[in-house]
C-alpha cells in the first residue's frame, strides 16, 4: 500500500494549541514550565530502568565488556550509547534502519553524557593500553507517547522523547554494577574478572547528571513551553534541548533548525532548565537510593532465614562451592570462607560505594542502618538466633578474607 | 412452521476472546441471525475472531464489543475523520481506519457540481460511514439517509483529541455517561463524538475545553463515582 499512515494534526488542533497558549494554557492541563509525570522503574537486574514520562516509555540498559581501549586514549574505558526504535511503539518506526530521529536522539543523549564528562572514564581502566570496560547502554522506546499515528518523516516529530530517553539513560548508569575485576599473574597484567556472588560488583563513578530539558517555542518565539507533547511539536515552531545538571553547568546545547530565538530568551530558558535539572536529579538519585536500599535489604533478608534453618546449611554450603568452581580464574578460597564472603553483602556493597561513588554517599549510610533495622526488627521470631551478633562475628572475618584476596 | 424464539447466547455481555463459540447453528434452523464486527460463520458454529464484550441486540444481532485505538469502519457508525487530500471527485478522509475512507464531493446537502465545498487539508469533519468493507475503501457521507445535513459536515474552531474506541462509546451511551452529566451541570461546551474513538469539544473559553477534555481523557479507567468525583475536583482547581 502505497499510503503511509501518518498522523495529520487538523486544522481546529493547531489554531486551539496556539489560542491556548495565549492565555498560558496547554491542552493537557500543565502550565507552560510544568514537566510531564516522571516515574521511574528499575528492573531486576542492575543497570535497567524504565522511564515513563507522562504516556512517553524509554527502557535504558547497562552493560559492560572488557575491550582494547582507542589508541589516542590508552588510560581510558569507553561509553556508547544505542537506540533502539520498536515498531510497536509507533507503526512510523521501521525496523532495522534507524530514521533521522533516531540518530539524533542517540546523539544528544550522548553528546551530554559524554562531552560533560558525567562518566568518570579513567575509573574503567583495567590495564592501561590493553584492557578498559567499555560502557553500554542501550535506549529502547517502549512506547511513543501512547499514540498510533505520529509523523514519521518530519524532523520535527520525537523531541519528547530526548528528555525520557535522557533521564532513562541515565537511571541505567546510576544503578548499572560492573564486575571487579583484579590485575595478577607472573607479568602483572593477567586480569580475573570476579563473579558477582564472589565479588560484589562496582558502581559506576558518575560525577553529575545532565538532564536534557526541551524547550518548544511557538509564535515567532515568543511563547515557550518545556516537554512539549507530540501534539505541541507538531504546531511549533522551533524548539530546542538544553542539557544542563543540578549544579547550572551547560552540558550541551541542541538547537537543530526552527525559528530563531533572542539570546536573552535562551539565558531564560537556560535558568528554568536548571531548576528543572535539580528537581529531576534529585527525583533520579530518591529513586535509585530506594532502589539500591531495597536491593541491599533483599539481601540482608536471607541472613536470619539461613541462620535459622541450621539443617540447611550444608545444602548452601553445597551451593556455594559449586558457584566458586564456576569462577575459575580468580584465587581459590575456601569455600566456608566463600560462604561468610556471601551472607553479608550489603555490608560489603556499602562500604564499597562510600569508597567508590560520591553520588550516593549521602544517603548510603542512612540505608545501611535502615537495612540493619529491618533486618533486625522485622523478624521478630528470628530474634533468638540474634543476626547482629551473627552479623558482628562474621564481619572481621570477611574483611581479612578481602585483604587476603587483594594481596593475592 | 414453528415459530420459536432463538435461544440467546449464553455469552451475550460476558467477555469473550477469539476461538470462543458463541452459537452452535445446528439447534436453530429457520433462523437468521445478523453477525456484526468480531464475529465470524466457521461451519455449523458462531465464533468470535476478536476480544471484548458479546453483545445482542433483540432478536438476532450479535457483535463483539472491545475497546482498542484502531477503528475498523462499520456501516452507519458516525465517525470523525481528518481531510487528508483532495480528488476531484473525493475527500481523502483519514477515520483511523486500515485505509482512508473517501467523501464523495456530491455527498452533502443539496450538493452538487457547482457547490463543492472547499477543505483544505487538516479539516474536521463529521461524517457517517455508508459503505464499509474489507477489500474497498469505506466510504463517507455528510448527509443522513433522508439527504438531510443534519448536524454532519465541517467541525470548526474547538479541540479535537483521540481516545479508545471503547471510550467513544461510553460517552454516546445512554442514560448519559456521569462524566458528561457532572461536567454540564456546571459548564456549557459543544461535543461530537465519533465512533472512531475521536472527541470534539468546543467551549466560549479555552480552559473550558481543556477541563472538559482532560476529564474525558481520565474517566475511560473510572467507575461512575469515580468520574464524578473526578470532575468536581477539576472543577474546584478551576474556579
Amino acid at each position: 500500500m502505497d499510503h503511509h499512515q501518518r498522523w495529520h494534526p487538523t486544522v481546529n488542533e493547531r489554531e486551539f494549541i496556539e489560542r491556548a497558549l495565549q492565555s498560558d494554557l496547554r491542552v493537557d492541563g500543565r502550565r507552560p514550565f510544568d514537566f510531564r509525570r516522571l516515574k521511574i522503574l528499575f528492573g531486576r537486574e542492575d543497570g535497567s530502568a524504565e522511564v515513563q514520562l507522562g504516556d512517553t516509555r524509554v527502557m535504558g540498559y547497562a552493560t559492560a565488556q572488557l575491550v582494547q581501549p582507542y589508541k589516542d586514549r590508552p588510560n581510558e574505558g569507553t561509553l556508547a550509547i544505542f537506540t533502539e526504535f520498536s515498531p510497536m511503539a509507533d507503526p512510523a518506526f521501521e525496523p532495522g534502519r534507524p530514521g533521522e530521529s533516531a540518530i539524533e536522539l542517540g546523539r544528544v543523549v550522548d553528546r551530554g553524557l559524554r562531552e560533560s564528562r558525567a562518566v568518570d572514564m579513567e575509573s574503567l581502566c583495567v590495564v592501561a593500553g590493553k584492557h578498559v570496560w567499555s560502557v553500554r547502554v542501550d535506549l529502547h522506546i517502549l512506547d511513543n507517547g501512547g499514540e498510533l499515528n505520529v509523523p514519521d518523516a518530519m524532523v520535527l516529530s520525537l523531541r519528547n522523547l530526548i528528555d525520557a530517553a535522557n533521564i532513562a539513560a541515565l537511571a541505567a548508569l546510576s544503578t548499572f554494577r560492573r564486575p571487579e575485576c583484579t590485575v595478577g599473574g607472573e607479568d602483572g597484567q593477567q586480569v580475573t574478572v570476579h563473579d558477582p556472588e564472589v565479588r560484589d560488583p562496582l558502581p559506576l563513578t558518575i560525577h553529575h547528571l545532565p538532564i536534557a530539558v526541551t524547550f518548544a517555542y511557538f509564535g515567532e518565539g515568543n511563547i515557550m513551553v518545556i516537554d512539549p507533547t507530540y501534539k505541541e511539536e507538531a504546531v511549533m515552531g522551533g524548539r530546542m534541548t538544553a542539557t544542563i545538571n543540578s549544579n547550572g553547568d551547560v552540558c550541551s546545547i541542541q538547537k537543530a533548525g526552527g525559528e530563531g530565538v533572542m539570546s536573552s530568551v535562551i539565558m531564560q530558558c537556560l535558568r528554568i532548565a536548571s531548576v528543572k535539572a535539580a528537581d529531576i536529579t534529585s527525583k533520579i538519585k530518591n529513586e535509585v537510593n530506594s532502589y539500591t536500599s531495597a536491593k541491599a535489604l533483599q539481601k540482608v533478608k536471607r541472613l536470619p532465614a539461613s541462620a535459622l534453618k541450621k539443617d540447611n546449611a550444608p545444602d548452601v554450603a553445597m551451593k556455594e562451592s559449586s558457584d566458586g568452581a564456576l569462577e575459575t580464574q580468580s584465587t581459590k578460597p575456601s569455600s566456608d570462607g566463600q560462604q561468610i564472603n556471601k551472607e553479608p553483602p550489603s555490608v560489603v556493597e556499602d562500604n564499597k560505594q562510600e569508597d567508590v561513588e560520591p553520588m550516593l554517599s549521602e544517603c548510603n549510610p542512612e540505608a545501611q542502618s535502615e537495612t540493619r533495622l529491618t533486618a533486625g526488627g522485622s523478624d521478630e521470631t528470628q530474634e533468638a538466633i540474634s543476626p547482629k551478633s551473627l552479623k558482628d562475628a562474621v564481619k572481621p572475618k570477611h574483611k581479612i578474607k578481602k585483604k587476603q584476596h587483594s594481596k593475592s | 412452521m414453528e415459530s420459536r424464539k432463538p435461544p440467546p447466547s449464553a455469552l451475550v455481555d460476558n467477555h469473550v476472546v477469539p476461538g470462543d463459540v458463541v452459537l452452535d447453528l445446528t439447534e436453530m434452523t429457520n433462523q437468521t441471525i445478523k453477525l456484526g464486527a468480531g464475529l465470524r460463520q466457521d461451519c455449523d458454529t458462531i465464533q468470535t475472531t476478536s476480544a471484548g464484550r458479546l453483545r445482542l441486540s433483540k432478536p438476532n444481532k450479535y457483535w463483539v464489543e472491545s475497546s482498542q485505538k484502531r477503528y475498523i469502519p462499520s456501516v452507519e457508525d458516525t465517525v470523525l475523520g481528518v481531510v487528508v487530500d483532495t480528488k476531484p471527485d473525493n475527500f481523502l478522509v483519514d477515520i483511523k481506519g486500515p485505509n482512508l475512507a473517501f467523501l464523495p464531493v456530491l455527498a452533502f446537502e443539496g450538493g452538487t457540481r457547482r457547490n463543492i465545498p472547499k477543505f483544505e487539508i487538516g479539516t474536521l469533519i463529521y461524517a457517517r460511514v455508508v459503505k464499509a468493507n474489507s477489500i474497498m475503501n469505506p466510504e463517507l457521507s455528510c448527509m443522513d439517509a433522508t439527504g438531510k445535513a443534519a448536524e454532519f459536515g465541517q467541525l470548526k474552531d474547538g479541540y479535537m483529541f483521540d481516545t479508545s474506541t471503547g471510550l467513544s462509546r461510553m460517552l454516546l451511551s445512554s442514560p448519559t455517561c456521569p462524566v458528561l452529566e457532572a461536567l454540564g451541570k456546571k459548564l456549557s461546551f459543544e461535543i461530537a463524538v465519533g465512533l472512531n474513538g475521536r472527541v470534539w469539544v468546543n467551549a466560549p473559553s479555552p480552559s473550558n475545553v481543556i477541563v472538559v477534555s482532560n476529564a474525558i481523557i481520565k474517566s475511560e479507567s473510572l467507575s461512575g463515582i469515580g468520574q464524578r468525583s473526578m470532575v468536581e475536583s477539576l472543577l474546584e482547581r478551576l474556579s
